[in-house]
């Protein structure tokens, strides 16, 4: 990004509520989100003139929401994508705004994950009672081999056969991630885990448990994106946008086992890009949020982004490092394990908050930046939220990531 | 051993690119697409094009239908009908032996394994076997092993 280091902003940021089952139509809960987000800005709808989402074709488009909320817009793209997808469109953003196609833009994904089309391939009630295998699905579902659970879990299985790492390291960012949800009022799932729940809870596809799997929800979140120069006089102080990589791929983006090492993710090829960019180093970081569709997806991409050395992060993550108050707390709002699942863009949300100091905890005045620090009593602030590292993943395959610096508080 | 699979609940479509490969499964036959100039070789047969060369010429070679267990999974819980029988079972990427390339590249294809969890394990040979299924022009690879090795090795809890 070099020169556009620091340019662009994230200004706004909304969200429904996690439901199972949300009894909502997509575009209604993306109106919502795209409104909540742009409110949140200090901005008005009509200020918008340009949106994006992402989906897999289970959910609405830029184009209706834009006629529900009476927007016109000079930019209006919808593209295929699911995890990763939220960071790249910030890069699209930046690249709309700069080449001048717009100057103002929201992002929404919204999907009924858990009553409409749940990403594991299942009807809202149970197994596909007929499945019908064409394409890709020829040569996994033609073998039972289709749900990102299963299908991630032989990266995983191969990584603990070459490392020596045991699921002991899953269980600590259960344990990280359910413990910054019991201190988020809108997670799914509250109830602080131990270790050992972790270790004791039901095979789903080995090696992995049922709490190593993220919750499915029904929800829509949103994010704006402008240009510092309009950044400065809206309502909250500017998230800025550093640097970053956007839908990175392996050299077998769709195949991952075919070539190479299984666990050689996408984020291998784009950390030094997104910190050269920056102009920042590991150390520098105050806090990260990785995308938890698993916990085996935290772990490897510690290693993908630099964050520890290869075969390192089993070692790296225990003791609790990735919870609040110590070394590098992750997925501060519970990610997809125990917040809920957007596909990625709550963890932006999350990031954006802790950085203008405004994480929406038991804290009374945490919407004016005042927060206790007291865990016990449910504030999940950090107390120096200055610089964090995003990222995202979308299969092993392909990965996206932002580095984004707020204003110390 | 896992349960049987009921293939009445499973439609496979073979397309334009796969039709050949579930052509030579009917006889018995494990084919990968192989470049007819570079000699790569790649599974599955969706893709079209040699990823070394970019040709779209492409032929098969038939494999011994032999290889090496690299990973595996177990689905305890099935999410696919057919499979609900079946459960607990092993699905595995295996490295076949005779896909082995010079800069050290290698085949890997992936299948259901008719083996138990406490059978399988990475570094055992397997060999393929075919399962007749419910739709007369399908018929289905399945693995199992075949042997023992040196540095096999299986997940614990």
């Amino acid at each position: 990004m070099g020169s556009l280091t620091d340019k662009y902003c994230i200004v706004g940021v909304g969200e429904t509520p996690h439901m199972r089952p949300s009894n909502r139509t997509t575009l209604s809960m993306a109106c919502e989100a795209v409104s909540k987000a742009v409110a949140d800005a200090g901005l008005k709808l009509a200020d918008i003139d340009g949106m994006t989402s992402y989906q897999i074709g289970d959910s609405t488009t830029s184009p209706h929401v834009a006629t529900a909320l009476g927007m016109r817009l000079n930019y209006a793209v919808d593209i295929l994508g699911g995890g990763s997808s939220g960071e790249a469109l910030v890069a699209h953003a930046i690249g709309l705004i700069e080449a001048g196609y717009c100057k103002t833009m929201v992002i929404f994904r919204s999907m009924n994950g858990r009553s409409g089309r749940r990403m594991g391939g299942q009807t809202p009630g149970g197994p596909v009672p007929v499945a019908v295998a064409e394409g890709d699905a020829q040569f996994n579902m033609g073998w039972g081999w289709t749900t990102p659970a299963q299908r991630f879990g032989m990266s995983a299985m191969r990584y603990l056969h070459d490392t020596g790492c045991t699921t002991k390291a899953f269980a600590e960012i259960a344990v990280a991630h359910r413990y910054h949800a019991s201190l988020n009022p809108k997670a799914v799932h509250r109830s602080p885990i131990t270790l050992e729940d972790h270790q004791r809870s039901r095979w789903v596809v080995k090696p992995f448990r049922l709490l190593d799997c993220c919750q499915e929800t029904d929800v829509s979140v949103a994010i704006v994106v402008t240009s510092r120069e309009r950044a400065f006089d809206l309502r909250h102080p500017p998230v800025f946008i550093m640097g970053g990589y956007a839908r990175t791929l392996t050299d077998s983006p769709q195949w991952n086992y075919s070539r190479g090492d299984i666990h050689h993710v996408a984020g291998n090829y784009g950390w030094k890009r997104a910190f050269g960019m920056a102009g920042v180093s590991h150390k520098d970081v105050d806090f990260i949020s990785c995308y938890d569709a698993f916990t085996f997806t935290t772990l490897i991409q510690l290693e993908a982004n630099g964050f520890c050395g290869k075969g390192e992060a089993g070692e790296f993550v225990k003791g609790g490092r990735l919870q609040i108050d110590r070394e590098l707390p992750s997925n501060l709002s519970g990610g997809h394990l125990s917040e809920g699942y957007t596909h990625g863009v709550q963890m932006v949300i999350e990031n954006v908050r802790q950085l203008r100091h405004r994480a929406d905890d038991a804290c009374p005045g945490w919407a004016e930046g005042r927060h206790t620090y007291d865990r016990a009593a449910g504030c999940r602030q950090l107390r120096k939220a200055e610089l964090c590292c995003g990222m995202g993943w979308g299969w092993e395959n392909m990965a996206s990531c932002l580095i984004l610096r707020g204003i110390a508080a | 051993m896992p349960g049987p699979i009921d293939y009445s609940k499973l439609r496979i479509v073979p397309d334009f690119d796969t039709a050949e490969w579930w052509a030579a499964t009917k006889d018995r036959k494990y084919l990968v697409r192989q470049c007819p100039d570079y000699g790569h070789k790649w599974f599955p047969p969706i893709f079209p094009a040699c990823a070394r060369c970019g040709s779209l010429k492409t032929g098969w070679f038939q494999t011994a239908g032999t290889g090496v267990i690299y990973s595996y999974v177990v689905v305890v819980q099935p999410i696919v009908g057919a499979f609900v029988a079946t459960a607990p079972y092993v699905v595995a990427i295996i490295e076949l032996d005779d896909c082995r390339e010079a800069g050290g590249a290698v085949t890997r294809v992936a299948g259901v394994m008719l083996n138990d969890e406490a059978e399988v394990a990475i570094g055992l040979p397997c060999e393929v076997v075919y399962e007749e299924t419910a739709d007369p022009r399908i018929v289905m690879p399945r693995w199992r092993v075949s042997g023992a090795a040196a540095h096999a090795w299986r997940f614990t809890e």
